[in-house]
């Protein structure tokens, strides 16, 4: 999927929200519009890896395809308290020191399993400010996978008008 | 510009006034345009066109900016619509937001409210039960407040008139306490719920596990396709608005009827300041309006007048209309106007888990939500330490347990490849409230909203016989569940404030007498006799049903009672 386009169609979808295209940005701000949150290029980019670790590119798309790190900036942005998105911010920076610290290197130039395997113990890191914001990255993405178009066209069906209910179907 | 047809009093005259467009105005709505009589319906809000207004209607999930989720600004700026479980992304745009129309909470009461053209018959939960002769006969038996003035076989010809142009899915079950009606097929109880309706059938003498009998067109007749609805699809986004008009509405129902005989004015944006009285003739003469888009402040006058703008607002609006008369209040000469405010109480839910029958799922929605369970304590005679009684909403289904604890390929297998649980059960209970003198709405003597009406003191609260049914819930529930082999058995307090159920009810209740009520048996004010009042605030009691479809019933009878009345020159 054209990654442009995407967000374009993913904006418009999530009601028209201004979008700049990377190459008109000046600063380095996140390519969404954030009314709350403070997310840099280098934060988007970072939550972007984290959302495809979650929920990978298979036979399917993942998370990078379906832009999940859009969908769980928008809905932190807009349906967190203010103590969330701080957390989230503050959480987002912790994981970028912990992930450097654990892997030597940074988290997107862990392969995927060195990622997996790294987000596997988070639980066990201590930290809360690492395991409040990995917590909601974690319910957003998946929300937003269970929740996409891609999704509920192909792989779990929505149905919006069903037509029918039986309460004795067999299983 | 002054509007010169505004101007002309005779353009500002009508047969009838309706006062509010929810699921009773609608009625009387229809009723005085079918019988001929030139009819103003008067609206507060704006308009909503049927199919033509439901913007989210076809809506996928993904297609909500949040998923159907609430922003953080919207719970903070309207913690009241918030707390309402049908208040999402989808159909936020009904319902009346907290900061746009203030009240008063003297104790904590969540007054939800749908201020536009249908009201709130386009987010109703549309179930429809029957009020049976215990109902009507409760106070006067138990000695609470005052004896209805009207029994069952009053209003049971105006249920069947009602239901049978509504359209109500449901069985006919042979229930004393929930007579049968004019059903179109149920929506069948599923294998779990069945097996619960077996168990209490086979050991409990008096108790009844049915079919939730709700307004859907599960086979639409004639008379549904010529309102222009077709058969519910089972899409269960009913608060949206259907564009099948698959479930009751005033938009999808009562009103496009209504306009197609030409005889109705229907004007949105139309708050109703006070009623007129003219003292000579001892009637009223129509109503005060303040236009909400140009402040306007206009009077149009009518023959009779039917107040239906939703309980606390039909208080409202008869205690602001004082006249050397009725110095509190219109037809207020024994005090009682605004007191005697009564609701359901919905503060206890109880789940439990099922392993039987797991050769059963259930595939696609129910409407009717499952199963119901009418009163069954003190019927025929007290048999607790508490009056009255209760009923339970119950239901079961079979969820897909997804598994969400790993990363990766397992997080995503673990979302894909579901497993079946075994049936979950659920109920929440629907109790009877008693009503109180010191349950009460008042205006305040300064304060007023934009339109220069008084705001609205609510002083309305539980008394200790709530909890006193609550607990027989959890008690007698929960030994039936047990007896249906249910397991993990959990009740839990749902700690919701009066009002939350959205079934306020009274203050401008009905009796024989004018001393201790405020409407007769035919539901005009005793004091004045062209002003009707058939929406929620005419109930005297509240029993446990879901109400809607008693105030539709009781307004179709009180059409009939006024076109009767002013052919006979009486109003």
């Amino acid at each position: 999927m054209n990654r442009r386009a995407a967000v374009r169609t993913l904006l418009y979808i999530a009601g028209g929200t201004m979008v700049l295209p990377a190459c008109f940005r000046e600063s380095r701000k996140a390519s969404i519009a954030l009314a709350n949150l403070s997310i840099s290029e280098a934060d988007e980019g970072l939550l972007e890896e984290l959302v495809e670790t979650l929920v990978p590119a298979t036979d399917n798309p993942g998370g990078k395809d379906l832009l999940l790190h859009f969908f769980v900036l928008k809905m932190v942005d807009d349906c967190h308290s203010p103590d969330d998105q701080q957390a989230f911010t503050k959480g987002l920076a912790a994981f970028r020191n912990w992930s450097q610290k654990e892997l030597g290197k940074p988290f997107a130039e862990a392969d995927l399993e060195q990622r997996t395997a790294l987000l596997s113990k988070v639980a066990d890191s201590g930290d809360d400010e690492l395991t409040s914001f990995y917590g909601m990255v974690k319910r957003r993405t998946i929300q937003g996978y269970m929740n996409s178009q891609y999704v509920m066209t192909n792989l779990v069906k929505y149905e919006l008008i069903p037509g029918r209910y039986n309460g004795y179907f067999p299983v | 510009m002054a509007n010169i047809a505004i101007d002309s009093v005779k353009d500002r005259t009508f047969d009838a006034i309706v006062i509010g467009s929810g699921a009773s105005g609608g009625w009387a709505a229809k009723e005085f345009t079918e019988k001929g009589l030139k009819t103003l319906v008067l609206e507060r809000g704006r308009d909503v066109v049927h199919v033509k207004d439901y913007p989210t209607t076809n809506l996928y999930p993904y297609e909500l900016e949040h998923r159907g989720e609430m922003t953080f600004q919207d719970r903070q700026r309207n913690p009241i619509a918030n707390r309402c479980y049908a208040y999402r992304e989808d159909s936020a745009h009904f319902f009346v937001k907290d900061d746009e129309h203030p009240y008063i909470q003297d104790k904590e009461f969540d007054w939800l409210r749908g201020y536009q053209v249908g009201g709130k018959s386009l987010l109703w939960a549309r179930q429809t039960q029957r009020w049976s002769e215990y109902d009507f006969e409760g106070p006067a038996r138990d000695g609470f407040a005052v004896d209805w003035p009207i029994r069952y076989a009053d209003i049971a010809p105006w249920y069947s008139y009602v239901e049978r142009f509504v359209g109500i899915a449901g069985n006919k079950d042979g229930v004393a306490t929930l007579p049968d009606g004019e059903f179109l097929p149920p929506y069948p109880l599923n294998a779990a719920e069945d097996h619960f309706r077996k168990t209490v059938d086979n050991r409990y003498k008096g108790r009844h596990v049915i079919s939730a009998r709700c307004a859907h067109l599960s086979q639409p007749q004639p008379i549904h396709i010529q309102q222009g609805r077709v058969q519910c699809q089972n899409r269960t986004l009913c608060q949206r608005g259907c564009p099948f008009g698959g479930y009751f509405s005033t938009n999808s129902s009562t009103l496009p009827w209504a306009q197609k005989t030409g005889n109705l004015t229907l004007r949105p944006f139309s708050v109703v300041h006070s009623i007129l009285y003219d003292k000579e003739t001892g009637r009223a003469t129509g109503v005060k309006v303040v236009d909400t888009n140009t402040k306007d402040e206009l009077e149009f006058y009518a023959q009779v007048i039917f107040v239906n703008a939703s309980t606390l607002n039909t208080n409202l609006i008869l205690l602001n209309s004082v006249s050397e008369r009725f110095p509190n209040g219109l037809g207020n000469d024994n005090g009682l106007l605004g007191k005697y405010i009564a609701f359901h109480n919905y503060t206890a839910r109880i789940s439990a888990e099922y392993d039987g029958l797991l050769q059963y799922k259930t595939d696609g929605r129910n409407p009717a939500g499952g199963g119901y369970i009418p009163n069954f304590r003190n019927v025929t005679r007290q048999e607790t330490d508490f009056l009255r009684g209760w009923a339970a909403a119950f239901g079961a289904s079979r969820q897909e347990l997804r598994d969400t604890g790993g990363v990766g390929t397992n997080l995503k297998d673990g979302l894909l490849q579901p497993t079946l649980s075994n049936w979950r059960i659920h109920s929440h209970m629907m109790a009877e409230t008693i009503p109180k003198e010191s349950n009460r709405v008042w205006l305040d003597n300064n304060k007023k909203d934009a339109w220069g009406v008084p705001l609205l003191h609510i002083s309305v609260a539980y008394d200790d016989s709530d909890w006193q049914r609550r607990q027989d819930y959890y008690d007698q529930m929960s030994e039936m569940y047990e007896a249906a082999g249910f397991t993990n058995i959990q009740t839990a307090d749902d700690n919701r404030r009066p009002g939350n159920d959205i079934h306020e009810m009274g203050g401008v209740r009905m009796g024989h007498d004018p001393k201790t009520s405020l409407l007769n048996k035919w539901h005009q004010l005793h004091l004045c006799k062209n002003v009707y009042v058939t929406d929620g605030a005419c109930m005297t009691s509240t029993a446990t049903q879901n109400p809607t479809l008693t105030y539709m019933a009781f307004t179709a009878r009180a059409v009939d009672h006024a076109v009767n009345e002013l052919k006979k020159g009486n109003l």
